[in-house]
């Protein structure tokens, strides 16, 4: 269990505690900052701790140690967003950053909440995440010992592995939020996050592979198979790599394995959706709502509540519970994804989507788990129905440009397809299209509907956060591969 | 006089002498670097403001050293409980993981006590009333020019404001404080034909406000920009000559500038591996770095080590003639720290062939393809292989015929580095990288037409 008055008993005794505020104080300064007719305000308070450990060379020899705290105030009047934050919570700093909010919305002095907001609204629990101490000290020695095991798995896979780095961070967030209409609602987010990386060499070629695993856990969420099976799909990617031929060029049938290989639709459709892009008219998918984006068949989804993913929360940070939002369904633009500010401003409701960095960072609509549903079709089959295209299963990330719609992303784990059968691994291919055109391309939907291990992150105008991503393998018929070979 | 600043460099300096003096007291050597700064940032867009922010921000990181082991730990906080604190977690990092030889603190005849600090703070109006009509004179100059061009739309205007102050002490006695001002004004431009929409954007960044690009500039190389793309379509698949423009081929020199850092070549995760006395990059090539350029945006005294940069050449007719290291780097390779623990200084790529201005570039590349913006891809730092989707022009005989997207470019970095033909004269600068256009001999283009 986590959330509700659980979270508010946590968030007291991390975050308010060592401020020396109550929420008598909260409710003062929310109401300072909601004056000069403020269509929406509020206040969020986070304390960060993050541990890491990191292995080099056979051994641990680096760790460190974080923590951060603050507080960020915004005041909206319309679309007029004023925002100051500060990392000194005590209840003079929170007045002077409050009024820093006041002066730049330059509303003048009215007052229309002189007694403070009464906070009498909370969130709900959930099951989706427990509030642990991630960080725990007590953990560290049972961390290098895993760190150290992985080294040796490595390192004992294949002789050409020459070198293997492997870090393990930990993260244990915890936030209080105040919602000018009197909610008070707090989340206690521990997340931990394991990484490899190897370098193989073999006559004069050099390649690399990675691989991670990210939970919403402590060490127990780190089982020993999972650990296995990230080394060995970390060398494998590198082993590879080293026999790669170089990709091919040109427009091609290309089949997308399980898994990661869904941030296509983060990126092709998930960013165009969010409401911000949509009041401000600069998406690619503005007024398309209703109408078929997609092959029949074709549904993407974004779910902030599912049990395991790290995209999922318990609460956003504006005190929303998220919702599944259907964003495309059956081929058909159905949903857009919203945090409070753009819902109050286009006569919406918010989806739970309303997603910041940090307290230094504003919120904005943001995705949480997305992917595409499971189709039909057997895997075996989409690769054989290839004549000749690539078969890509590991992606190192992508961007979009949501004003044209137009994608890419790059290959680290791809091959060659010819007759149906895989020929040869290619070398890193930046893949590239439009994402209503690569929708209406899709003619295979697979039944193996995965999502990433836990490493997705999504960058948007600097704000980097924690995603899921996920589909079922399937087929796009038209794509244009860059590659190296003519 | 500042208008962002709340805490002083001498307070700064004493946080950062009495966390050192804790750790000596618990029997450990230490670094700590200590920072501040102050941020206020105004976006506009059609005659509103959008966004208007302030804020300050803060941070200790102490490092311990003791018994041949290491711990860093790091806060928002300055009261003494919090310093003791992260000092107490630094050491029992330290007391967990394995020592390692090379992992120690620089030796004190490396560290900068004095010399040279090159000025990084200009005094300039930085208030959020200043931002704002700043951000609005550019968003009234991008309305001017979208009144007169009916392709146009005015995307925001941005005016930004940061001042900050750094501290460095260590338990050898070295204690130096800097402060540092950086001014930024973007502005954006959208354009509309036929295909649909697509925005540019034009930024300006110094550390003095009176240096920075005026509103008017902004907004019309940004409407320039945009206009430029009107009408853009695809190339089909060849093999061409490629003309890097200056601020894309700045990120060419940048991966270059990467795979020399130690922190690529220990790990071996550089496509440039033992590079020093080796020719990596065509023989008319030159790439010298400086630390001390007054006001430069990728200048210091010093790095996050105490350790002093110089004035030298990385690259020598293609040459590699020096890597930049930490201490730590320099110890995995042999090798003494170059004072880089924080990356490359301020780059500058020349070339001592025959090239020209921005016609000249094109005159030279003749038939060919021009890259404007990378889109997004990458670069394998263990192999070299480089992938890029791309906007730009189709120039033939030196005359750009149509803008040019979805279309892909892919080599790999050693190829490109040696099949530079040219660098051109119109050189600018993108953040700590100066360098002309790049023209590189052949490459791989994808496309559909």
């Amino acid at each position: 269990m986590n959330g509700g008055d659980l979270a508010m008993e946590i968030a007291r005794d991390r975050v308010l505690g060592p401020a020396g505020l109550d929420e008598a104080a909260i409710a003062r300064a929310l109401g300072q900052l909601a004056g000069g007719g403020a269509d929406l305000a509020d206040l969020f308070f986070e304390t960060t701790n993050l541990r890491s450990w990191r292995l080099e060379g056979g051994r641990v020899t680096n760790g460190s140690f974080a923590m951060r705290q603050g507080v960020g105030a915004r005041a909206a009047h319309g679309g007029h967003v004023s925002f100051a934050h500060s990392a000194d919570m005590r209840e003079g700093a929170l007045q002077d950053t409050v009024g820093a909010v006041r002066a730049l919305a330059g509303r003048g002095d009215t007052m229309r909440h002189p007694q403070g907001i009464a906070l009498n609204r909370n969130a709900g629990r959930h099951d989706l995440y427990p509030p642990i101490d991630a960080v725990a000290l007590k953990d560290a020695t049972a961390w290098i010992a895993l760190l150290e095991r992985i080294d040796q798995l490595a390192r004992a896979h294949d002789p050409r592995i020459v070198r293997i780095d492997a870090n393990v961070r930990a993260q244990d967030t915890t936030i209080l939020v105040a919602e000018a209409d009197g909610l008070l609602a707090g989340d206690v987010r521990p997340m931990t996050i394991l990484a490899v990386m190897v370098v193989a060499e073999a006559n004069g070629r050099r390649a690399r592979g990675q691989a991670g695993i990210g939970r919403r856990a402590g060490l127990d969420g780190f089982d020993a198979a999972s650990v296995e099976a990230m080394v060995a799909n970390a060398a494998r990617m590198a082993l590879h790599n080293l026999d790669a031929i170089p990709a091919p060029v040109g427009e091609m049938p290309v089949v997308l394995g399980p898994g990661y290989p869904g941030v296509l639709f983060h990126e092709a459709v998930g960013h165009g959706l969010e409401g911000d892009h949509h009041r401000k008219h600069l998406s690619a998918f503005d007024g398309k709502v209703g109408e078929r984006i997609a092959a029949p068949g074709v549904t993407v989804i974004d779910d902030g509540g599912i049990a395991g993913q790290l995209g999922s929360l318990g609460i956003d940070d504006e005190g929303t519970a998220p919702d599944r939002t259907v964003l495309v369904e059956d081929g058909v633009l159905t949903g857009l994804m919203q945090d409070r500010l753009n819902a109050g401003l286009m006569n919406a409701r918010s989806t739970g989507n309303g997603r910041r960095q940090s307290y230094a960072h504003l919120p904005m609509p943001r995705m949480t788990n997305t992917f595409l549903a499971n189709g039909e079709a057997d895997p075996a089959d989409i690769i054989a129905s290839i004549d000749r295209g690539i078969y890509a299963t590991e992606f190192d990330g992508g961007q979009v440009d949501i004003v044209t719609g137009r994608f890419n992303f790059t290959t680290i784990e791809a091959w060659l397809v010819e007759k149906g059968k895989l020929v040869a691994p290619v070398t890193g291919a930046t893949l590239i299209g439009v994402g209503h055109e690569a929708l209406r391309h899709i003619s295979m939907v697979g039944n193996d509907l995965a999502f990433d291990n836990g490493i997705a992150t999504c960058g948007k105008q600097g704000q980097t956060l924690n995603v899921s991503v996920g589909q079922p393998t399937l087929r796009i018929d038209r794509m244009m591969v860059g590659g190296q070979a003519s | 006089m500042t208008e962002l600043l709340t805490q002083s460099e001498t307070n700064l300096r004493d946080v950062a002498t009495l966390a050192v003096d804790l750790a000596a007291r618990r029997g450990a050597s230490a670094r700590a670097s200590v920072h501040h700064e102050g941020f206020a940032k105004i976006a506009v867009r059609d005659g509103e403001v959008e966004t208007a922010e302030r804020s300050g921000g803060q941070g200790l990181t102490i490092t311990i050293f003791r018994d041949g082991r290491q711990g860093a730990a790091s806060t928002a906080g300055f009261e003494r409980a919090t310093i003791e604190r992260v000092v107490d977690e630094a050491i029992l990092i330290a007391g967990h993981v394995q020592p390692d030889p090379d992992a120690t603190m620089a030796p004190a005849d490396w560290l900068a006590f004095s010399g040279p600090a090159p000025e990084l703070y200009a005094d300039s109006p930085r208030s959020p009333d200043v931002l704002l009509n700043a951000a609005q004179a550019m968003d009234r100059a991008a309305s001017e020019i979208v009144r007169s061009d009916s392709q146009l739309r005015a995307g925001e205007s941005v005016a930004v404001a940061t001042e900050g102050l750094w501290a460095l002490a260590t338990s050898d006695g070295f204690c130096r404080s800097v402060q540092r001002s950086n001014d930024a004004r973007w502005s954006v431009m959208l354009a509309q034909d036929q295909g649909g929409s697509t925005s540019a954007f034009c930024q300006s960044q110094e550390r003095r406000v009176d240096a920075l690009l005026s509103p008017a500039v902004l907004a019309g190389c940004a409407a320039d920009r945009a206009r430029q793309m009107i009408g853009a379509r695809t190339i089909g698949s060849r093999r061409c000559p490629v003309l890097f423009d200056p601020r894309t081929a700045a990120t060419l020199v940048g991966e270059l500038a990467g795979a020399l850092t130690g922190h690529a070549q220990y790990r071996r995760m550089s496509f440039l591996p033992d590079p020093v006395g080796r020719s990596v990059a065509a023989s008319h090539l030159d790439l010298s770095e400086d630390p001390f350029e007054p006001l430069g945006l990728a200048s210091g005294g010093f790095d996050s080590e105490g350790i002093a940069g110089s004035q030298r050449a990385i690259l020598r007719q293609g040459m590699v003639e020096g890597l930049f290291l930490s201490t730590f780097s320099g110890r995995k390779m042999g090798m003494p720290s170059t004072g880089n623990a924080d990356g490359f200084y301020n780059l500058r790529l020349t070339s001592s062939t025959a090239s020209g201005d921005w016609q000249a570039m094109l005159a030279m590349l003749g038939t060919g393809l021009v890259v404007t913006e990378f889109q997004g891809g990458k670069t394998d730092p263990a192999s070299g292989n480089w992938t890029q989707a791309i906007k730009g022009l189709w120039v033939e005989d030196g005359q750009v015929v149509h803008a040019v997207t979805d279309v892909t470019l892919a080599s790999n970095m050693l190829a490109m580095l040696t099949g530079i033909r040219a660098v051109g004269s119109d050189v600018e600068r993108q953040g700590p990288i100066r360098t002309g256009s790049i023209l590189i001999d052949d490459m791989q283009v994808g496309g559909t037409a």
